[in-house]
């Protein structure tokens, strides 16, 4: 296809928004992964226990815990590989450009998880007859390997919000090492550890030992939730260096973000809190429930934490280089004169239910601009946020997008695009009648076009 | 350089090919394995080719999803705007392959962990479908990818399969190549009764796969005239390949078993770039940003020590367990 800007054909997932598929899919992906790997470096804590004699120790190692560990990784690779999908679904553009930048990283990535997947799966398998030695070197490689794969693919997703010295051709290294790089490494990694003893003391819990002992054990896997007490020390730090703007919406700007930052911050708080205060200085015994209620706090915080990090780079999905509507700064200006429909290839589904050409229009014109992120009236509806605004309120608002919300980005489209799109949820807030005037008044297209030439086509952020 | 690996993306396409042929290795061994298990359930056989199966099974289908990441990291910068909007015109009906991979893990699992035939047979019979599913879509997704001109139509009819009459009997040639490959795994495990068997069931996956074939250029399917030496190189190979499991048939203790693996090898990397002939012609002109990505020293060294490592845990355990019966 000879257009300047690559068109994808767009599914609509009806009221589930985009953000919530790649959300779900995500959240569930990360919280089994991060397990894994903190997983893997409990096993290794408790083997080396287990040498020196630290009694059951080793009984633990060998108890269902090394079998949640192994399911939850592959699980977790077959949920990597549903991320993937999902991720090309939501915005092929984007994990095209992530590909194209980052491939040797993510092939690397992948040589790690090999590895990881030899040693878990011996372990698993051959632990039993093997010697100290080795299983202690079993284990200490697939803890080792697990926590690479994270120190990679960190840098590639952190690298969307905070692409920092890579936008000033500092290239691909700038790009990984950048600013959000440490604070989101680590911050994962204390997620990890904390989610490996909470199902570490569930696990014990159903341990056929008396109760003295399993006490011991869980005092043991409670040190590894003890990193959860630096985390708003690491929140405050991933806050500090990301964009301005993104901040802003997460200290109040934006209400949704708001709250799962504060739902995040203080499920992490409780489970810090309860970790220090009981388990480490109190010493005390946490039974089953408890420990699986402190897991559901941290899955959900995990949740909260991922809908901040997909919420916070909006209107990008690539800081500074591509809009999540999948078109690039560059080129909205020539997008401006052409339409924003006029290279895309893909007709709309349901094409006759629409009276008129201009709403066909509209309906293409939403579904590239604004699909990524709205429903008609679903999650995100925009007929429902502007049922009450006049026309010429919606005509500029939509105009000057990226000055409504700061997280829209700029309109990629023009004056005829603009009078579409207004047409359409007019269209729709009236209950879809089956007829609809044609709105083509030169006066009215060429205020619009004033309204866009005023606001420019740089997004709010920036000059 | 040798056709067709003169182009600025020959990098990128060799590790394509080389990946992709390892991910057939592996999941031929599942989607085979998963199959004989149950075929020898049913039958209520007692056969140690199936025990080994179930046994491996879970760990083969980790190792072949493993392997399916790094083609699928690679068609993704050789055919990136194809692969892409075949994801998503089949959209939700594609999605649907990673619960079928999860369905089937756990169905090998259960099947290797239970006592109860009927619930084996259940569990294999699942895994058998949940596979078949995911291979058929990838050949669905491999075809519907180069069918440029099918793709406004599908989208704008809704449609969430892509029926072209090539994917049934396409989808048979790999199902016999899967049956040959499953077999010649299996034979390096295998007493000399069992290479026996093994080797009539190599021979019917040739078969099957010859029977597809003839499909196929029924239905005018080609290859192009600059993949004809590959073509041939598969020929040869593939008879030089019966011959030796015919050999195998007869002698099972012989080296027929090393000349078998040395033919089927070159068979199948000959085989995926006669398969690759067709789409080359679709490749895309390189993005800048894909030539001039960086970390590729990094990469190298990691599969190094990589390989290195695994060498080492392959070793460790052989030198210091036995493994439970
Ligand atoms: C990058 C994501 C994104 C894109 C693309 C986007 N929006 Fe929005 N929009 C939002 C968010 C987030 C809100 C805030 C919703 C809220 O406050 O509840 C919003 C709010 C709005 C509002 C309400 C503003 C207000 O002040 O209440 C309108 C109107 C709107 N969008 C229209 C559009 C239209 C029309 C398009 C397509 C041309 C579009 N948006 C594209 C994310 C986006
Ligand atoms: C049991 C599970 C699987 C089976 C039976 C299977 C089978 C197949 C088959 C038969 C093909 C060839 C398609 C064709 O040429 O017509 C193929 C291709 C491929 N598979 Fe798998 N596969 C499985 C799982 C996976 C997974 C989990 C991944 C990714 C992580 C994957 C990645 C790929 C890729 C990238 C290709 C190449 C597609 C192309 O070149 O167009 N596979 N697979």
């Amino acid at each position: 296809m000879d257009s300047p800007v690559p068109y994808y054909p767009v599914n609509e997932f009806g009221p589930l928004m985009k953000g919530l598929v790649i959300g779900g899919v995500g959240i569930f992906h990360v919280f089994l992964a991060q397990f894994a790997i903190g997983g893997g470096m409990l096993l290794y804590y408790f083997e080396r226990l287990g040498q020196r004699g630290v009694p059951d120790a080793r009984t633990f190692v060998d108890s269902t815990f090394k079998v949640l560990v192994l399911v939850s990784f592959v699980v977790g690779a077959l949920s990597g590989v549903a991320m993937w999908f999902t991720t090309i679904q939501v915005g092929a553009r984007t994990i095209g450009l992530m590909i194209d930048e980052f491939h040797w990283l993510w092939a690397t990535e992948w040589v790690w998880f090999g590895i990881e997947i030899s040693a878990g799966y011996a372990f698993y398998r051959f632990g039993p007859t093997l010697d100290h030695k080795a299983r202690r070197r079993l284990l200490a490689i697939y803890a080792i390997a697990s926590w690479m794969s994270l120190f990679w693919i960190n840098g590639i997703l952190a690298w969307q919000l905070t692409p920092g010295r890579w936008l000033e051709g500092g290239g691909m290294w700038a790009g990984f090492f950048n600013p959000s790089f440490w604070p989101s490494l680590l911050f994962r990694t204390a997620v990890a550890t904390t989610l490996a003893a909470l199902v570490a003391c569930i696990v014990i819990n159903t341990m056929d030992l008396p109760r003295e002992r399993k006490a011991a054990l869980i005092r043991i896997a409670s040190r590894f939730a003890v990193p959860m007490a630096v985390m708003p020390l690491l929140g405050m730090w991933f806050v500090a260096v990301i964009p301005a703007d993104s901040r802003q919406w997460l200290m109040g700007g934006s209400m949704p973000m708001t709250m799962f930052v504060g739902v995040a911050a203080a499920a992490s708080l409780l489970i810090g809190a309860y970790v220090v205060v009981g388990l480490v200085l109190k010493r005390l015994y946490i039974n089953g429930a408890t420990a699986t209620l402190l897991l559901a706090l941290a899955f959900g915080a995990t949740a909260a934490g991922e809908f901040v990090r997909e919420g916070a780079r909006k209107p990008y999905t690539v800081r500074g280089v591509l809009y999540s509507t999948s078109i690039t700064p560059a080129e909205v200006a020539a997008l401006r004169i052409d339409g924003a429909t006029k290279h895309d290839p893909y007709p709309l589904r349901d094409q006759a239910r629409y009276p008129t050409p201009q709403l066909v229009h509209g309906a293409k014109v939403h579904r590239t601009l604004c699909d990524a992120c709205h429903t008609l009236h679903g999650a995100n509806a925009v007929v429902e946020l502007t049922r009450t605004w006049t026309d010429d309120q919606l005509r500029l608002n939509i105009s000057k997008l990226q000055r409504t919300k700061a997280f829209m980005p700029p309109f990629a489209g023009n004056a005829a695009d603009v009078e579409a799109v207004v047409q359409l949820l007019r269209w729709e807030a009236a209950g879809t009648p089956a007829r609809w005037p044609v709105s083509d008044d030169p006066a009215t297209l060429a205020q619009i076009k004033t309204w866009l030439d005023e606001v420019g086509t740089s997004a709010a952020g920036e000059p | 350089m040798m056709w067709p690996f003169a182009s600025p993306h020959s990098g990128w396409l060799v590790l394509y090919l080389l990946t992709f042929a390892v991910h057939i290795v592996l999941v031929s061994y599942v989607l085979a394995g998963t199959t004989y298990a149950l075929i020898q359930a049913l039958r209520k056989k007692q056969d140690p080719i199936a025990e080994r199966a179930r046994d491996l099974l879970p760990f083969m289908l980790g190792l072949g999803i493993t392997a399916g990441v790094a083609p699928l990291l690679f068609i993704q910068l050789l055919y990136q705007q194809p692969f892409y909007t075949a994801n998503l015109l089949l959209g939700p009906r594609w999605g649907a392959v990673v619960p079928a991979l999860i369905v089937g893990f756990y169905a090998l699992y259960l099947a290797k962990a239970t006592q109860t035939l009927r619930i084996r047979r259940l569990a294999l019979g699942v895994g058998v479908v949940c596979f078949s599913f995911v291979a058929w879509s990838w050949t669905e997704i491999h075809l519907l990818m180069q069918d440029q001109p099918a793709w406004r139509e599908m989208y704008a009819a809704g449609d969430r399969m892509y029926a072209q009459t090539g994917v049934l009997p396409r989808l048979l040639l790999w199902l016999g190549a899967m049956m040959t490959l499953f077999a010649t795994l299996a034979a390096w495990w295998a007493a000399a009764p069992e290479r026996r068997r093994l080797a009539v069931i190599a021979l019917a996956g040739r078969a099957v796969s010859a029977l597809a074939v003839v499909l196929l250029v029924m239905g005018d399917a080609t290859v192009i005239s600059a993949a004809h030496g590959w073509l041939y190189l598969m020929i040869a190979a593939v008879a030089i390949e019966v011959a030796g499991w015919v050999w195998i048939r007869l002698a099972p203790d012989g080296a027929g078993l090393t000349l078998v693996t040395a033919a089927s090898t070159a068979a199948l990397l000959a085989g995926v770039v006669v398969r690759e002939a067709p789409r080359l012609a679709t490749i895309e002109p390189p993005r800048a940003a894909a030539l001039e990505a960086s970390g590729f020293p990094v990469f190298a060294l990691t599969a190094v020590l990589g390989i290195a490592l695994i060498v080492w845990i392959v070793r460790s355990i052989r030198d210091r367990a036995v493994p439970p019966s």
